[in-house]
């Protein structure tokens, strides 16, 4: 018989590096043909942070994203910005990018100000048109901007940037600290099947809510959300390396299981975007916190479903029959009021 | 990593022979797809054989079709793909059987390249066709030479493997074809369990197939076989012989199924497997009777067994 | 299986037989001679170059592989290449025929379907197989057809939305123009199609084992079988006598402070008198090919002193257990502790006390490139790796001070990633790799296989929490005690940062007045444990929030209910004792909760006799998975007589 049950589960992740300062450097120039170059010491991992820094410079420099020619992380060539790690790509370059690109985009404004006779505030700049505020004639395109700019005044735009956030080391007794600037916090709701024939788990749906701060690509973020929730659904009900005297017997694929788009729940997401008011962009992240409410929600679920209560990782078949036929013997056994086991204390009841 | 001197792709029955004649410690293989693996790290390791001989091309065992001398039974080359189970009219039709156990069976991409013959002469203990097959009587057809004339036994699958990857087949024989029962009207059911739901290794499988009588009322025909639970797939011979011709109902179907509890004799996970192996074969004929036209509730579950 | 005829043997020179394929592939007609060992895809990627198709396990585990070889979609790393003898090859390659994307990568593209792409030519050739072969495809049927392919980054979502995109696109249930980006009137906030997925859908983006240089070298290494052993002698002198052998690297070639790890740098580039897991590198060789390299690596011989092993971190823990690292007393690496307010008061006052023990396993990241690298000496000295690493500034740091050089002449390059999770962090092959180019000056190249990856390669830790939490009956927690004790494994890599989380965020975003927390990290002789996404957080955090599901069920309490009286608010103070300003875990459990819709109650309310929750199958859920949607429906035998009840 298939039996069905929801689990919720909360959860919190600090952003960026733990206790430790972090940091993270930007060169930017603005490039021929209305293109910008973005040196920064970062490589696409899969999250998205290439996509994402190209439309924070687009956003900045008044160009487009694919405009944007982000270099190789390269420590002979970039300046550093640290690990690719800690959920904190977006949030330590993201906020770099924008410091580096508006000081560049800073000089371009006095330098066009200049070169048109207005203040540089009234200069703006979108998808590679450039513009001065209520004028029908001063306009030009990004890539005519930056040729006239170097042909006729000899300037080229560059800028840097730098972004710290300050991380207090853990007190060795207490463990005091202040080991982060930013949390995401968040929330995720699990209902599943749970079938007592064979005690397989299918996780039908997961609803996730995380505050992420302001999201530069919705769909990014659903997709790091949607793989998270996946990986943890294989941590909670099926990977498990498993070595016997430090011998190991799952040494691929066929052994260590993981989960095909057959096993996988229908994801909702929703992001919480309100801004992170500590920093220039609001940005903080999500590849982390997606990972850490999934499995306790399933495992929740699973009780709801079934009233077992799955303790050790991964939930595998075996495991919820074991634990399911532990619970029909004991309530196949008389009642003995004096034997009270973990899993039977009675209720308390709501106040 | 798996290295041989010479892969051989004869294109006759003889050629075939040749090179297994001519080549001690040459393996024939079919699809690969078991071999490939086995010869990894963490398994067999480095792998190195005098000779590889490919079988799959070879004319004699191609095909599947009705077979002309043998009414109600369907013959299928060796080197069938376990695709042709969930693609091919004729089996769709006369052997639905085979199309619910390959929908289990690794994937889309193993299933084209995978042999029906390969499967059964690899013999492995979790092997998902092997319930299937025994289920349909099947008889597999081994071909060798002698003194230049190549001749055949024919033997039924379930005397043919005979332990874990251990089968009755002579080192230089060839697996060319199987035939096995038509059985349309039947109604079918295919189980299987393992950690997830594609490309995974059973932890128990079977199939059944039944047939009701005229009244639709009891079982006229019924064969479960199993797999993955302990050394060879096995037919539940004494559990078809309790269910035919008696009356169809949740309470003999339940005692039937827990008359199979013994025959787990796995390494491993004995308990999970007995529990599962129950549930399965209830499972299993109530699907099989349904498509039959029989509907059938199970018996609650308290009665506890193991 | 049965074992081979004695007597015959690999070739100990690491030549093998060649052999002649000619077939067509990417309608091209191509003859060449390549080792007759090779799979197609060794044929295609290592002889034609074709390298949009990866080999992500050699064992037709995860579907990278994929391709067409006369119309049927098979997985080409079982394939021996004799098979494609007078055959059609179809790769990703050439997918589109030089028209651009076809349109299913096109809606790849537009979908989001791509994330490190290392999964996705293989994913392209699936769903263009399943397409092919019913352009109806509902998604049961697509997700059958892609069945055979994992993804570890995208959670498959995406990239089914994709295929059903396409297949409407095709089949013109919706137009074109579906593929093209949305309209946006700001960058920030819109779904930007992914400025790498077009190289990514089509194969052409190169990760590190697509790298070649001219005159390259292949680089395979010996790895310790024993879990703990002293190194008594190494003899590599038959291996480097092999024709075609450059050199053999042990532990005496490095120049420099040999050490190297993200915390403490307690792990040399190649063991040092001691293995200490089994897989550690012991030894390496550069060669002409990767079979001379392999057959060389078979020709050290290593005499090992086998060393009694720790595998249980209690064990380690004890007195007397043998001493894994002269620098951790007891064989702990790592203990954390978090302290705040008077825990045994609370738990002595509270209303109820809860206590359970969690466990965890070790995961494996399971990113779908394997580990792999490139390291050449330029023109002016500098030692250049191109390799996937997480953290090229810390390695180029610690690869100076084992190289012995000036920080300034060694160079990393981030190649793009086919997945990372935490457990590309570590620097467990790129020395070796800069140390043969050195040494051999060309460019040396190492692709791991699946099975290295999975022993050499650091694994999540593994938890034991044993929790204990006072609540009073209103729910509010007074106090949380969590012991955690992880296993560490043969070296640091990240455990003393993953005790620092997991301590830090262990007891959940709540407003606990009394908090204790040991994290304790412990070196045993099992694969180590390094970083992984969400790195101890996710381990400790189940436990809290599997055990707050348990007060509720003890306390008779909705869990949302239970967590909504404890959830940290505005201003809240952390268990650390940092006050923060915002916090949104209300606004969280809230919008979560009314996504899902959520009847209130007890966990599993129906085993206590009150009606069952009704909030369930609702939308947002899939229906359960039962396969066979190409099958078709069973012919009905004649209309059902009635329904036989039970007995």
């Amino acid at each position: 018989m298939k039996h069905r049950g929801r689990g919720v589960a909360c959860g919190w992740y600090g952003i960026a590096r733990t206790a430790a300062m972090d940091r993270a450097a930007v060169w930017v120039e603005l490039d021929d043909g209305g293109t910008v170059k973005i040196a920064t010491g970062v490589t696409e991992i899969g999250e998205g942070i290439l996509t994402g820094l190209c439309q924070i410079a687009a956003q900045e420099m008044g160009v487009r994203p694919e405009d944007i020619v982000l270099g190789d992380n390269d420590t002979a060539r970039v300046p550093e910005a640290a690990h690719a790690g800690a959920t904190r790509m977006t949030y330590m370059i993201g906020n770099a990018v924008a410091i580096g690109c508006r000081e560049a985009f800073g000089k371009f404004r006095d330098a066009m100000g200049a070169y048109w006779g207005v203040a540089p505030g009234s200069i703006h700049a979108f998808a590679g048109d450039v513009w001065v505020e209520g004028s029908p004639t001063k306009r030009m395109s990004m890539g005519h901007a930056v040729h006239v700019l170097k042909k006729e005044r000899g300037i080229v735009i560059v800028g840097s940037g730098l972004f710290t956030s300050q991380h207090t080391p853990l007190h060795p007794e207490t463990g005091e600290a202040t080991p982060w600037q930013s949390y995401v916090f968040g929330a995720q709701v699990a209902e599943v099947e749970v079938d007592d024939d064979t005690g397989e788990v299918q996780v039908l749906g997961v609803w996730a809510a995380h505050d992420v701060g302001r999201v530069v690509n919705p769909q990014q973020v659903e997709g790091q959300i949607e793989g998270g929730v996946v990986m943890a659904v294989g941590h909670a009900l099926m990977e498990d390396y498993i070595q016997h005297a430090g011998q190991t017997t799952t040494p691929g694929f066929a052994k260590y299981i993981l989960p095909t788009a057959l096993d996988v729940p229908q994801v909702t997401s929703v992001l919480i975007d309100e801004p992170d008011p500590k920093t220039p962009l609001g940005v903080k992240g999500i590849g982390e916190p997606a990972i850490t409410p999934t499995a306790p929600a399933i495992i929740n679920a699973i009780y709801d479903a079934v009233g077992v209560r799955i303790t050790q990782l991964p939930a595998t078949p075996e495991r919820v029959m074991s634990a399911l036929q532990e619970k029909r013997v004991r309530e196949a056994a008389p009642i003995d009021a004096t034997r009270v086991t973990a899993q039977e204390e009675i209720p308390m009841g709501p106040p | 990593m798996l290295t041989f001197d010479q892969y051989l792709t004869p294109a006759t029955l003889a050629q075939a022979f040749d090179a297994l004649e001519g080549l001690p410690g040459a393996r024939i293989v079919a699809g690969a797809t078991d071999l490939l693996p086995w010869a990894r790290d963490g398994r067999a390791g480095d792998v190195h054989l005098s000779a590889l001989v490919d079988v799959s091309k070879l004319p004699e065992l191609q095909g599947v079709g009705l077979a002309d001398v043998a009414p109600g039974r369907i013959r299928m080359g060796a080197a069938t793909p376990i695709a042709a189970f969930q693609h091919h009219p004729l089996l769709q039709q006369q052997a639905p059987v085979l199309g619910r156990c390959a929908v289990w069976f690794a994937d889309d991409q193993i299933r084209e390249q995978a042999t029906v013959g390969g499967n059964l002469v690899n013999a492995s203990p979790a092997g998902d066709s092997q319930p299937a097959l025994l289920a349909m009587n099947t008889h597999v057809t081994l071909a060798r030479r002698e003194k230049g004339r190549i001749l055949e036994r024919t033997l039924p699958l379930s005397e043919f493997i005979v332990g874990p990857g251990q089968t009755l087949r002579q080192p230089l024989e060839i697996m060319t074809r199987l035939e096995l029962d038509a059985l349309p009207g039947h109604g079918a059911a295919f189980e299987k369990v393992g950690h997830r739901r594609s490309l995974v290794i059973s932890t128990v499988c079977l199939a059944a197939l039944a047939r009701l009588d005229p009244t639709r009322r009891r079982i006229e025909d019924v064969r479960i076989a199993i797999g993955a639970v302990g050394p060879v797939p096995e037919r539940l011979d004494d559990v078809e012989d309790f269910l035919t011709g008696q009356a169809a109902t949740g309470a003999r179907l339940r005692e039937a199924a827990e008359l199979a509890v013994e025959r787990v004799r796995s390494r491993s996970r004995q308990a999970y497997r007995r529990e599962v192996l129950v549930n399965f074969i209830e499972r299993a004929l109530v699907a099989a009777l349904a498509q039959a036209g029989l509907e059938i509730q199970r018996v609650p579950k308290e009665s506890g067994h193991v | 299986m049965s074992e081979p005829v004695s007597g015959c043997q690999a070739p100990v020179d690491g030549r093998h037989p060649m052999t002649e394929i000619s077939a067509t592939v990417n309608g091209r007609k191509v003859t060449r001679s390549v080792p007759n060992h090779y799979r197609l895809i060794d044929f295609v990627r290592e002889e034609l170059k074709l390298t949009g198709n990866k080999e992500g396990c050699g064992a037709g585990e995860c579907g990278t592989c994929s391709m067409f070889v006369d119309g049927k979609l098979v997985k080409s790393c079982l394939t021996p290449v004799q098979k494609i003898q007078g055959a059609t090859v179809e790769t990703v390659d050439d997918l589109d025929r030089d028209q651009g994307m076809t349109v299913l990568q096109r809606a790849f593209h537009k979908c989001g379907a791509s994330q490190c792409g290392y999964c996705i030519p293989g994913m392209v050739m699936a769903a263009t197989s399943t397409l092919r072969r019913n352009p109806a495809a509902g998604l049961d049927e697509i997700k059958e057809g892609l069945g055979g392919n994992i993804c570890r980054c995208t959670g498959y979502q995406k990239i089914l939305d994709a295929v059903q995109l396409a297949r409407d696109v095709l089949n013109g249930s919706r137009p074109e123009s579906a593929l093209d980006e949305d309209a946006g009137t700001s960058f920030i906030g819109h779904s930007t199609r992914r400025l790498d997925a077009p190289g990514k859908v089509t194969g052409a983006i190169k990760y590190a084992a697509d790298l070649w240089m001219a005159n390259m070298l292949h680089l395979q290494v010996l790895r310790s079988p024993h879990p703990h052993a002293r190194i008594v002698r190494i003899d590599a002198s038959k291996a480097r006598r092999l024709p075609g052998v450059e050199c053999v690297l042990t532990c005496d070639d490095v120049p420099g402070v040999d050490n190297f790890g993200v915390f403490i740098e307690d792990q040399p580039i190649m063991a040092r008198g001691v293995v200490r897991y089994v897989g550690e590198a012991v030894a390496a060789v550069a060669a002409e090919t990767v079979d001379i390299a392999r057959a060389a690596v078979k020709l050290i011989e290593i005499h090992y002193e086998v060393l009694p092993g720790l595998f249980d971190p209690e064990e380690a823990m004890r007195p007397g257990a043998v001493q894994l690292h002269a620098h951790a007393a007891d064989n702990i690496c790592k203990h954390t502790r978090i302290r705040k307010g008077d825990v045994d008061a609370a738990l002595a006052a509270a209303d109820l006390v809860v206590e359970e023990t969690y466990r965890t396993a070790p995961i494996e990241h399971a990113y779908l490139e394997p580990e792999a690298g490139l390291a050449y000496v330029e023109a002016d000295g500098c030692v250049a790796v191109h390799s996937p690493s997480q953290n090229i500034t810390h390695h180029r740091h610690m690869l100076a001070k084992i190289l012995g050089r000036p920080i300034n002449k060694v160079r990393m390059i981030m190649s793009t990633v086919g997945g990372g999770f935490g457990g590309k962090e570590d620097m467990i092959y790129q020395g070796m790799l800069a140390l043969a180019a050195i040494k051999t000056r060309r460019p040396v190249r190492y692709v791991f296989t699946r099975e290295e990856s999975f022993i050499a390669s650091a694994k999540r830790h593994p938890f034991t929490i044993r929790y204990t939490m006072g609540l009073q009956r209103d729910g509010r927690i007074t106090a949380t005690r969590m012991v955690m004790v992880s296993d560490g494994g043969a070296y640091a890599m990240s455990t003393p940062g993953v005790m620092n989380k997991s301590a830090i965020l262990g007891p959940g975003p709540y407003a606990v007045p009394n908090v204790w927390v040991d994290a304790i990290g412990v070196y045993t002789n099992n694969t180590p444990s390094g970083a992984m996404r969400a790195f101890g957080a996710f381990q400790s955090e189940f436990a809290t929030e599997a055990h707050l599901d348990l007060c509720a069920q003890r306390l008779g309490m909705d869990p949302v209910a239970l967590r909504m009286v404890n959830l940290m608010r505005d201003g809240a103070t952390t268990h650390t004792r940092q006050q923060l300003d915002r916090v949104l875990a209300v606004d969280c459990l809230q919008a979560a909760v009314a996504a899902a819709g959520w009847d209130a109650g007890v966990p599993h309310r129906q085993g206590l006799g009150q009606a069952p929750r009704s909030d369930l199958g609702g939308t947002g859920t899939r229906a359960p998975c039962t396969l066979g949607a190409r099958l078709a429906p069973m012919a009905a035998a004649e209309p059902a007589a009635a329904t036989v009840p039970a007995k």
